[in-house]
C-alpha cells in the first residue's frame, strides 16, 4: 500500500497562466512542511517549466493545454509538466552571461539553468503527446 | 494577464532612481527598458534600481535586465540594485547578474558612496 497522493492541474496556454500553477505548487510543498526558501525555488522552477511548455512546447496556441501533476510521497514533491507540442526536446545551449553583456549573444535562455540549480532532480523526456519535465524536490536536501 | 508593471523614476543627487514593482518579465517588460532610455537620455550614470519586495522576477524578465546591463556597460554607467528579496538575490547570483550590478540590502547602503 502507497501513501502516495497525486494532483493534477491543466493550464491554457497563455503566459501568466503558469502563476497558478506556480501557487498551486506552492500550496502542496506548504502542506508538506517545506522550508519557505525551498519553497521560493519550487515556484520559480515549476513558473519556469510551464512557461517553456507555453511559449515552446504549445507555441502559445490556444488549442493547447500544459498538464500539471504533483505526486507527494514520503518526503519527495515530484511535479511533472506535459505539454502538447510536437518538436521534441532540441538542443540546449548554457547560457552564458558575459557573452550576453558584451552583446555577442541574445539574452535569454536561462529558464532550464534556474529549473536545474533549483531542484534537486530534473529530466526532460519526448514523449507521444509532447514534453515531459519531470522535478523532484526532497524535505531533506 | 501579465501586465502588471508599475515603474516610477526619480533623482537623489546625481543618482537616477528607478522602483520597480510588479512583474518583471518577457511580457511586461518594456518598461524598464523605457525607463532605461529615459534616464540615460537625461545624461544618467548612476543608476540605482529598487525592488518591490513582493517583484515577481521570471528568466524573460532577467533576459530584458541583461539587455539593460549590457547597454549600461556600453554607456559606461553603473548599477546598483535594492530590495530585492533573498530568493531572487539568488537567482541573480546563479545567473551572474551580481558580477555586473552590485546588490545593496538597502537603499541607504546602495547610495552610499555611490
Amino acid at each position: 500500500m502507497t501513501s502516495e497522493k497525486k494532483f493534477e492541474l491543466h493550464l491554457p496556454s497563455s503566459l501568466g497562466a503558469e502563476k497558478l500553477a506556480m501557487d498551486f505548487a506552492a500550496t502542496v510543498a506548504k502542506s508538506m512542511n517545506f522550508p519557505a526558501d525551498r519553497i521560493e525555488d519550487l515556484k520559480t522552477a515549476v513558473a519556469e517549466a510551464c512557461t517553456n511548455a507555453i511559449e515552446h512546447g504549445n507555441k502559445l496556441d490556444a488549442s493547447t493545454k500544459v498538464g500539471i501533476s504533483l505526486t507527494v510521497d514520503k518526503g519527495r514533491l515530484q511535479v511533472a509538466v506535459q505539454d502538447q507540442g510536437s518538436g521534441g526536446i532540441g538542443k540546449r545551449r548554457t547560457p552564458d552571461i558575459d557573452s550576453q553583456i558584451e552583446g555577442e549573444t541574445e539574452p535569454g535562455g536561462w529558464g532550464i539553468h534556474l529549473i536545474e540549480n533549483l531542484m534537486d532532480e530534473v529530466s526532460f523526456e519526448s514523449t507521444p503527446e509532447g514534453t515531459l519535465v519531470k522535478m523532484i524536490i526532497h524535505l531533506e536536501k | 494577464m501579465a501586465k502588471d508593471l508599475e515603474i516610477s523614476i526619480r533623482s537623489i543627487g546625481d543618482v537616477s532612481v528607478v522602483d520597480i514593482k510588479g512583474e518583471v518579465t518577457a511580457v511586461s517588460g518594456q518598461p524598464i527598458e523605457e525607463a532605461y532610455q529615459r534616464v540615460t537620455a537625461a545624461g544618467a550614470k548612476k543608476i540605482l534600481m529598487v525592488f518591490a519586495s513582493d517583484c515577481y522576477i521570471n528568466s524573460g524578465g532577467i533576459a530584458i535586465l541583461i539587455g539593460i546591463l549590457s547597454a549600461t556597460k556600453k554607456n559606461a554607467q553603473t548599477v546598483r540594485m535594492t530590495g530585492l528579496t533573498a530568493h531572487f538575490q539568488k537567482i541573480f547570483s546563479m545567473v551572474g547578474l551580481t558580477r555586473y550590478a552590485q546588490i545593496h540590502p538597502s537603499e541607504e547602503t546602495a547610495l552610499a558612496g555611490f
